[in-house]
């Protein structure tokens, strides 16, 4: 892997650069509650110590609605108006713990059918992690196969060697692309100085095994190891909205008036009752319990046996901000010493 | 790339009312592009919508070897459903499909086969019944058990009545006891227990059940004991699907897609799934 | 007074309920979580402090709870919720077993929120020592800093024109993500069927976009105009930090300065919305 150096001007003037060449620049926003599009570089700033926005960058590239085509209907007839989702996206200063969702759900969008939204978007996209120093009790990414200075979904990766300077990481040819594209920004570095800086960062203190969890998972489907969570868990989803990771859907009808409209995909979530229920009434996962069997087993069993990723980068948001203080991170460590 | 979201344009040709609330529709491919490039096998099925209400999952009723039209059955219940009853002859539907897999019609040939329905549940199997005698030649007996709760609930009444006049194959129509009327002429009672009462060997021979739940769980035990192999007891499964693509993370039973996985399942298969559908 | 493990010893030891909803820690320091005990031996996870910022009687309207004898820890705040439910016959007094906290105030959140100051909500309260239990429990709590700042911004927003606070709403519900983590949480969002999730015909477009998100939020403010007990959890969980409580509270003060009621303060007096009453001043009733 090549490496760099570049100064905190270097990379507002890097910013600078691909706006000018059409990229549109997403960052974590003021106060840290989401990735925003950028308006003034200026304002741009990287705090590898922040921790993670409240709401992932999932939605840079799977927005939380998105049209995915438009109808015209007159008299007996109908009109479909196919649509493509355009712009370039710069997603910048994503820890690994985002950049590394794009790598997983990349797979679901993309087995067998493959989804042009999620891929279009992706591929116009330019994403620029941030190594992290933030550690808090609900980060667990060393378990999930991650680590805060992972490398796994980045184009190219900063870490930060002083407030002025960053070393960069190069891990994609689309990074490549980018330092030649721009040759003056980046100095040759000292790939040592940036290993220096990634040595010193440790890894949060949760540390289970994410095999033994699958393990327990996979005998262990009927079990009333859910309950305690069904009796206090209020479905709210939030855990599923903020998760970089969760990847679900619904398709609705919107009208605009009778004779146009379009049809979108929108976010749902395993958590809603409405879910799964059939239109006769019958719901398979009926009650709270198992709605939240199927979230762990889906993030932990279900998409490894499928697409051998864990659907989960250990960010912690869900259980941060769980109104009810339910913490996934400390429900699969202990379901990884049960086996 | 393609837009997997964006369904082919259908005009319905026919409507034909099954019972008071279920429909079946007639459909034909707008383009002849579209329909050229469609094809599909009996079991699988689609989505259908109405533009500005949604899209809605059925099975393709009719058999891959009637191409002219495409047919589903529907039973009005929800947002969809009611729409799409609004709909008349000359109306452009969506259609996107086909999806999910399929019923091993290759590998029966040369088999008996039995074909257990009830209710609706006969859509999906019709599908596969018209495809078998399509190819008559090609199977050996063909035994039809169908039941509904009432006489008027029976659909696709028309074929059975002329499934019944063919001497090539056997067909028995039940109602539930108390469901028949004056001048039924069928049988009365459960479908379990007519099937039983018939007692199709399970020597050398197939069975596809769809139905109820209920139906279904009283009918495997007696299947077992006719001596049919788990392998060869074939049904499907439904559960609330979206995409149809394995992507929207609904459908699922354990770890596999009802929607990409099935929604054909042998009864070896449905043994090893967890109770979530 | 007794401290809240002993008391609800002493709940289960006289059969005065089948369970207990109360707090427990949760698995980081400075932070608790609901928790249901159902048998003695659980009752050593309650905790009491001014982390507990849950409203439990939210779980009261549960299906698998009603008709159950529950015991409840319950802030005057939280107790103000249960009154409503009786008043809106959704419980009954009866079924529930209050053990009320006297209370000095909790923290305003846990992640994300600053939690080494004094919840709005406890700034204005009337009911620190609650009006409506069986038992009392004291929560030893500290003094905690504080202002009221969303009391300004309810007046900023009233000097507004409709146009700015249009826009001013514009801008926030833009945020919103449609999770209603909102209605979950909240102890007076029972419906069985809420309209949010009526599809024939379709009230509200269940999309994230303008359009949707302003149905579903006016919609649910005026659902609990007059309802709203002020306990703020549909703010606090919003993961889209949308400041409810300003619409919330602006209709409480209306409900007030209009009708004279406040919500949650009498089990027997007739509800606001719920009551047709010849005296009302809007005309179109009669």
């Amino acid at each position: 892997m090549e490496e760099y150096v570049i100064s905190l001007e270097g990379i507002k003037g890097l910013l600078e650069n691909l706006t000018r060449e059409g990229f549109n620049i997403y960052a974590p926003s003021k106060n840290n509650d989401r990735f925003v599009k950028v308006k003034d570089i200026d304002e741009v700033a990287l705090f590898p110590d922040r921790r993670p926005t409240d709401i992932s960058a999932k939605e840079c590239l799977f927005p939380k609605c998105e049209p995915v085509f438009y109808y015209k209907r007159e008299k007996n007839n109908v009109e479909i108006v196919d649509i493509d989702p355009n712009g370039n996206k710069v997603l910048f200063g994503l820890k690994p713990c985002d950049a590394a969702s794009f790598t997983i759900i990349h797979k679901v969008f993309n087995w067998d059918y493959k989804d042009k939204f999620y891929n279009k978007r992706f591929d116009n996209s330019l994403i620029i992690g941030l190594a992290c120093t933030y550690l808090d009790d609900y980060c667990f990414c060393t378990s999930v196969g991650l680590s805060p200075v992972s490398t796994v979904g980045s184009d190219i990766l900063l870490v930060r060697l002083s407030d002025v300077s960053f070393g960069v990481i190069v891990i994609t040819d689309k990074g490549g692309q980018l330092v030649k594209r721009y040759p003056q920004l980046f100095e040759k570095g000292e790939p040592t100085k940036s290993k220096q800086v990634l040595d010193s960062i440790g890894g949060p203190a949760r540390k289970f095994d994410h095999k033994k969890v699958k393990e327990w998972l996979d005998n262990n489907f009927e079990t009333d190891f859910f309950n305690s969570i069904g009796d206090i868990c209020v479905g709210c989803g939030q855990c599923t909205f903020v998760c970089p990771t969760c990847h679900c859907f619904d398709i609705v009808d919107e009208d605009y008036l009778y004779s146009e409209g379009r049809r979108m995909k929108n976010w749902d979530g395993c958590q809603f009752y409405l879910f799964t229920l059939h239109a006769s009434g019958h719901n398979p996962r009926d009650t709270q319990y198992k709605r939240y069997r199927q979230r762990v087993n889906h993030k932990f069993k279900y998409y490894v046996d499928r697409f051998q990723e864990v659907l989960c980068t250990g960010c912690g948001r869900c259980s941060r901000g769980c109104p009810v203080s339910i913490d996934i991170g400390d429900i699969v460590s202990r379901i990884s010493k049960l086996s | 790339m393609e837009n997997i979201y964006k369904p082919y344009l259908m005009e319905i040709k026919e409507i034909i009312d099954e019972t008071p609330d279920t429909r079946t529709l007639r459909l034909q491919f707008k383009s002849e592009e579209d329909k050229k490039r469609f094809s599909f096998k009996a079991g699988q099925f689609a989505e259908y919508s109405v533009f500005g209400e949604g899209e809605c999952t059925f099975c393709i009723a009719s058999p891959p070897t009637r191409m002219d039209f495409i047919e589903c059955s529907f039973k009005q219940v929800g947002k969809v459903t009611n729409a799409l009853r609004r709909l008349n002859v000359g109306d452009t539907v969506g259609f996107r499909g086909p999806y999910g897999n399929w019923f091993p019609v290759e590998e029966m040939r040369g088999k008996n086969i039995v074909f257990i329905a009830g209710g609706i549940g006969l859509a999906p199997v019709r599908s596969v019944i018209l495809n078998v005698l399509d190819r008559r030649k090609e199977f050996r007996d063909i035994t039809i058990i169908y039941g509904a709760r009432t006489v008027s609930d029976l659909v696709y009444k028309r074929e059975l009545e002329e499934w019944q006049s063919r001497n090539d194959i056997r067909t028995v129509v039940t109602v539930d006891p108390g469901g028949e009327t004056p001048d039924w002429k069928g049988e009365i009672g459960f479908v379990p227990t007519i099937v039983e009462r018939i007692s199709p060997k399970g020597e050398n021979a197939v069975s596809i059940i769809c139905g109820p739940p209920i139906m279904i769980k009283f009918t495997l035990p007696i299947m077992m004991k006719l001596g049919f192999k788990e392998d060869n007891i074939i049904t499907t499964l439904e559960n609330r699907m979206k995409c149809g693509l394995g992507k929207c993370g609904r459908c699922n039973i354990g770890n596999i897609y009802v929607c990409k996985d099935g929604p054909v399942f042998s009864y070896s298969q449905l043994k090893g799934l967890p109770q979530e559908y | 007074m007794a401290d809240i493990i002993s008391i609800a010893k002493s709940i289960f030891e006289n059969q005065k309920a089948e369970m207990i909803i109360g707090y427990a820690k949760a698995t980081k320091e400075g932070r608790t979580r609901p928790v249901v005990v159902r048998t003695l031996d659980e009752v050593k996870e309650l905790v009491l402090n001014s982390f507990c910022l849950n409203n439990l009687s939210t779980y009261l309207t549960r299906k698998e709870n009603k008709g159950k004898r529950v015991a409840i820890v319950a802030k005057g705040c939280d107790i103000k919720a249960i009154v409503q439910l009786i008043a809106e016959n959704q419980i009954r007094r009866e079924n529930v077993y209050v053990v009320g906290v006297k209370c000095s105030g909790v923290r305003r959140g846990f992640e994300g929120h600053d939690s080494t100051k004094i919840a709005e909500k406890c700034i204005t309260c009337n009911v620190k020592t609650p009006h409506l239990f069986d038992e009392l429990v004291e929560m030893k709590g500290e003094e905690l800093p504080g202002t009221d700042e969303k009391a300004e911004s309810i007046v900023k927003l009233e000097q507004m024109t409709a146009n700015e606070r249009f826009a001013y709403w514009e801008e926030q519900f833009e945020r919103c993500i449609k999770c209603y983590a909102c209605r979950q949480i909240c102890p007076l969002c029972y419906c069985e069927r809420c309209i949010a999730d009526k599809s024939m015909p379709r009230w509200i477009e269940t999309s994230p976009t303008k359009r949707g998100n302003f149905a579903w939020n006016i919609v649910r403010a005026f659902h609990l105009s007059g309802r709203c007990i002020g306990c703020n959890e549909c703010e606090r969980v919003c993961p889209a930090g949308i400041p409810l409580s300003l619409i919330n509270r602006k209709m409480a003060k209306v409900a007030k300065s209009e009708f004279g009621y406040e919500s949650g303060m009498d089990p027997n007096a007739p509800t606001l919305i719920g009551t047709y009453d010849v005296k009302d001043k809007e005309d179109f009733i009669r």
